[in-house]
């Protein structure tokens, strides 16, 4: 399988109250296309610095990222924004949704910005949020979702651009154990259908549904 | 989706909104005002001088016409020179005196126009006749004059000259016929102003104005240069005050260059507020929504499009609040107007706050360029913000 997602001998420090803390100290992880990677560890071990480096949201202090074959340090703002924006999705933990706008907006903002016409995007959110559960709630703003329909619409809006991978930073952080369960076997029908998932979670049951678990301590991989 | 999540946003906190627009249009009105007032007076004059066709005014040296009581003597020969001039098709003169009315109760004052009917450009008749030439048993009356007298058309009214300050009573006396109700173009409001024949108002007057004139009215032929024809009569009459229209409305200028400076400061201050009031709304948005600005950087969207979507914010306030804003300056300006133009010795029908299309345009495109101004700073704050550090102080 090809791999979509490396990283070498990761560093990212960081300065904190005068101090340089540590947040990630040579981390080296591939991530084969179709692959599910759990990201697990405790508060503060490195694993949601890991992602942000992965999703190219931030720069490391040493080392190298490269999605699909392109180092990200390669990159100027212009051309990673463009990466993030077609190859790889995000979920949140937090959902970030775009409070004024509907779950069908929410959905086509990625298309939006990436130049899709008007009826395309609109069919296409349409058919994501029918994937997600939430065909009959198209029209309604954010704020009158749960958590759990909010974080469908987030990951709905991940795959708007078919990305190559979807990053998940605790996906179901915010939600309710039913809900979370809702969640976790949506992201277990996109592993089904082909799609390259890294998630960092502390959910056991999230993790235990990856084909593969990367544990992290103290800003290294520790298995 | 820019202009709609912007309107969306902007409706999201409407007390706050509210409060922004009504502010951004108070700003707006101020702004306006400022630019009809800093050249809306002497277009307004300029306008009033050429509304009668008079290009240009001779007065004695060193004033404007009606400006002091001066006057220049040896007018009918110095009119009959003006008017052989080449290019002169009408020249008329004006003689600017203080005359009283005999009425039961006393003595009333009048300003009076001593005129030749035939070229005169300071009234337009409203009512009645004009005078004949060298009509001397006529009287034109303005309403206000008409109103202190009590007089209209075919009543007779008893004109004195000045007081004779010997025997505290006036030296002459004569007998007239209102003929016409006018409307006296360069009176202030409410100048009980009357217009006879020249020689009636000379002849009154007494041996003081014999043969005297304040100012004179000189026609240009179309066609000929007025710049050419102002040359020779300078050249002609080297005592004289020769004034274009164009010397007038200078000399006008220099005299209101307070308002001028009033305006720009009021104009800067209006602004500046415009640009503290959209950029502190705008940088509290941003603020509160960085969380959500970091995610929309996260998937994908350019610094550019942020930039443009914070911008077009400012402008989802600045466009109703700069539409209210000229309403309400224009409702302003005629209120400002009316108070401005009750000052003792304006005329009444210039105009402080000139309203034409290139004044408002000139406001308008100021104020949206004022308003991409302010939005530019917030924007580019919330496009350079930090995004998985934003995103991390968010989650907690």
């Amino acid at each position: 399988m090809t791999v979509v997602l490396a990283a070498r001998d990761l560093e990212k420090r960081y300065a904190l109250q005068g101090q340089e803390v540590a947040a990630l100290r040579g981390v080296t992880l591939e991530v084969r296309q179709g692959e599910y990677v759990a990201m697990v560890g405790p508060s503060g071990s490195g694993k949601s610095t890991l992602l942000t480096l992965l999703g190219g949201l931030d720069s490391p202090t040493a080392g190298e990222v490269t999605v699909l074959g392109t180092p990200l340090s390669t990159l100027g703002d212009r051309q990673l924004t463009r990466l993030r924006l077609e190859r790889i999705g995000f979920v949140f933990q937090r959902f970030h949704l775009l409070s004024v706008l509907s779950a069908r907006e929410n959905v086509e903002l990625p298309m939006a910005e990436r130049g899709v016409g008007s009826a395309e995007r609109r069919a296409r959110a349409d058919e994501l949020l029918a994937y997600v559960g939430l065909a009959g709630r198209a029209h309604h703003r954010a704020t009158q979702l749960s958590g759990g329909e909010m974080q469908r619409v987030a990951i709905a809006r991940a795959l708007a651009n078919r990305p190559a991978i979807i990053l998940a930073d605790e996906p179901t952080g915010e939600l309710d154990m039913a809900t979370g369960k809702e969640i976790l076997a949506l992201f277990r029908r996109l592993h089904q259908d082909g799609t390259t998932l890294v998630v960092v979670t502390h959910d056991d049951q999230l993790a235990a549904e990856a084909g593969r678990v990367v544990r992290m301590l103290d800003g290294q991989i520790t298995a | 989706m820019n202009w709609l999540w912007a309107v969306r946003d902007v409706l999201r906190h409407p007390v706050r909104s509210l409060l922004a627009l009504v502010g951004i249009a108070v700003a707006s009105a101020l702004l306006l005002d400022m630019v009809l007032l800093s050249g809306g007076i002497e277009r307004s004059f300029e306008k009033l001088l050429l509304s009668r066709g008079y290009q240009v005014r001779v007065s004695p040296k060193g004033t404007l016409p009606f400006d002091t009581e001066a006057s220049f003597g040896d007018a009918t020969t110095t009119l009959a020179r003006i008017r052989a001039t080449s290019g002169v098709v009408q020249a008329g003169p004006i003689l600017g005196a203080s005359l009283f009315a005999r009425l039961p109760a006393g003595l009333t004052p009048l300003v009076a126009y001593g005129i030749d009917p035939t070229a005169q450009g300071i009234y337009v008749v409203e009512e009645g006749g004009d005078l004949a030439p060298n009509d001397s048993s006529h009287v034109l009356l303005g309403a206000p004059a008409a109103k202190r007298l009590h007089a209209g058309l075919g009543d007779t009214i008893t004109l004195v000259g000045r007081l004779d300050p010997q025997i505290a009573a006036p030296a002459q006396s004569r007998l007239l016929v209102v003929r016409g109700i006018v409307h006296f173009l360069y009176d202030a409001r409410d100048q009980p102003s009357i217009a006879l024949s020249w020689s009636v108002v000379q002849s009154i007057q007494g041996h003081r104005a014999t043969d005297r004139a304040s100012v004179m009215l000189v026609r240009v032929a179309d066609g000929a240069d007025t710049g050419t024809v102002v040359r020779q009569l300078r050249h002609d009459f080297p005592a004289l005050g020769i004034n274009t229209v164009g010397d007038l409305v200078a000399k006008f200028r220099e005299r209101l260059a307070y308002f001028r400076q009033l305006s720009l400061i009021l104009g800067s201050i209006a602004l500046v507020v415009t640009v503290l009031l959209v950029s502190t709304l705008l940088a509290i948005t941003v603020n509160e929504r960085l969380g959500e600005i970091a995610t929309l950087r996260a998937i994908g969207v350019s610094r550019m499009a942020i930039v443009r979507q914070v911008v077009v914010q400012g402008m989802a306030l600045v466009l109703p609040g700069g539409v209210l804003g000229i309403a309400l300056g224009l409702i302003t300006a005629r209120w400002l107007d009316a108070i401005l133009t009750s000052f003792p010795g304006l005329p009444a029908a210039i105009s402080f706050f000139v309203a034409e299309p290139r004044q408002l345009a000139v406001a308008a495109v100021t104020l949206l360029l004022t308003g991409l101004g302010a939005g530019l700073l917030p924007a580019w704050q919330a496009a350079n913000a930090p995004i998985a550090a934003t995103l991390r102080s968010d989650a907690t």
